[in-house]
């Protein structure tokens, strides 16, 4: 498969705009379709691989996924000056939408009808939050010690109350060494 | 779950047009920045706690509402830090209120962006040491014990009658087995709510 030539460099005006296109694209959701879309296809700022490379990064390291995206495009063209302008662009229009809508909140959440809805929408958000956890389950389901590890995390999250931090400090260096890579056989 | 209202109910809540306070707030965000892993999620607990517990901006049904608003709203769900903001300082008027809002999303974003930046840098290099490979592999599990811990601290935080517990737990299904847009479930429950058939 030959790919089309890549168009030149974005400057950081560009960066900024193609960030509040895949923003403005993803109003129904869908954000990192979109990206992938308006970056690789459309504007062929990078190759398909290239963009996969960069998901595989912001997946990895601590950070929204699609924020991270957003700044590993940036960066990769303009280092940190590129990160926090596509970051702005990414953020600028749906952040303000969000504190305007924040604001309506605060100001009318004590109507009675805005307070029925909301307990409505409220069950369904838990309901999302509550798949989050089965959604990545299937990809442990055989690996014991991975199971007694989130088991243990989620114990000491839930009854014992202890904080994330000290939770993740405590039992992300165990992890590390229980799937430190052998010498040979790992992929 | 009433015992999280009793505990609202006696916290006195932080002033923030003190300086130290929403330093000390600026804070709390900047060192729980890396610790949101798997796309961010796992940090919620904490929010709910800084908010609820901690500092006392927010009741309950407040964080609740907030949540689903950022879930229900275009744009990464991470951008809730920013409605808590302006929950901290809205007795203080719109001023402060949205001054906190985007300081806050900042100092949650500041670290992860820094770290995000020299990853990319540095990728060719990370890309096949062992750290990134034991990293990638120890914290996958972490990560999956911190969400399940989320999923059922939001469930208690939305405290609905029985009717509105069922339709999380359907809506949690439909997520896992389906691709519908969340947005319907939501409208869904909204208009069931308006009706009175979920309350709190």
């Amino acid at each position: 498969m030959t790919e089309p030539a890549l168009a030149p460099r974005p400057s950081l005006r560009q960066l900024f705009w193609g960030m509040l296109q895949v923003a403005l694209s993803s109003f129904g959701g869908g954000l990192s379709a979109w990206s992938q879309r308006i970056v690789v296809e459309q504007r062929r700022w990078m190759t398909n691989e290239q963009f996969l490379t960069g998901l595989t990064v912001a997946r990895l390291f601590p950070g929204p996924n699609q924020i991270n995206m957003a700044v590993y495009i940036g960066a990769d063209f303009h280092g940190l000056a590129g990160a926090l302008v596509a970051l702005a662009g990414m953020l600028l229009l749906p952040f303000t939408l969000l504190m305007a809508l924040g604001l309506a909140y605060f100001q009318f959440h004590t109507l009675p009808a805005v307070d029925r809805v909301l307990a409505g929408v409220v069950a369904a958000a838990a309901g999302m939050a509550l798949s989050m956890g089965f959604k990545i389950l299937d990809q442990y389901w055989n690996d014991r010690v991975a199971l007694l590890l989130a088991a243990l995390v989620f114990v000491a999250l839930t009854w014992w109350h202890v904080r994330l931090i000290p939770a993740v400090l405590v039992a992300g260096p165990l992890a590390m060494a229980w799937y430190w890579p052998h010498r040979s056989g790992q992929p | 779950m009433s015992g999280l209202v009793a505990s609202a109910a006696v916290c006195e809540p932080a002033r923030l047009s003190d300086l130290g306070t929403l330093l000390q707030v600026l804070w709390e965000f900047l060192s729980l920045s890396l610790f949101s892993l798997g796309g961010g999620n796992t940090l919620l607990a904490e929010y709910h706690h800084l908010a609820v517990s901690q500092f006392c901006w927010l009741s309950n049904a407040q964080f609740a509402d907030l949540y689903a608003l950022a879930e229900a709203a275009p744009g990464p769900s991470s951008m809730l830090v920013g409605l808590l903001g302006l929950g901290a300082s809205w007795r203080e008027g719109p001023f402060w209120s949205l001054l906190t809002a985007y300081g806050a999303e900042a100092a949650i974003l500041l670290p992860s962006t820094l770290v995000m930046v020299l990853a990319c840098l540095s990728w060719k290099r990370l890309e096949h040491s062992p750290w990134r490979v034991a990293f990638e592999r120890g914290l996958g599990p972490i990560t999956l014990g911190i969400l399940f811990a989320v999923g059922l601290k939001i469930l208690r935080t939305a405290d609905t009658n029985t009717p509105g517990v069922l339709v999380s737990l359907v809506v949690c299904g439909l997520m896992l087995r389906t691709r519908i847009s969340p947005l319907w479930f939501m409208a869904v429950a909204g208009v069931l709510g308006g009706l009175g058939l979920i309350n709190r």
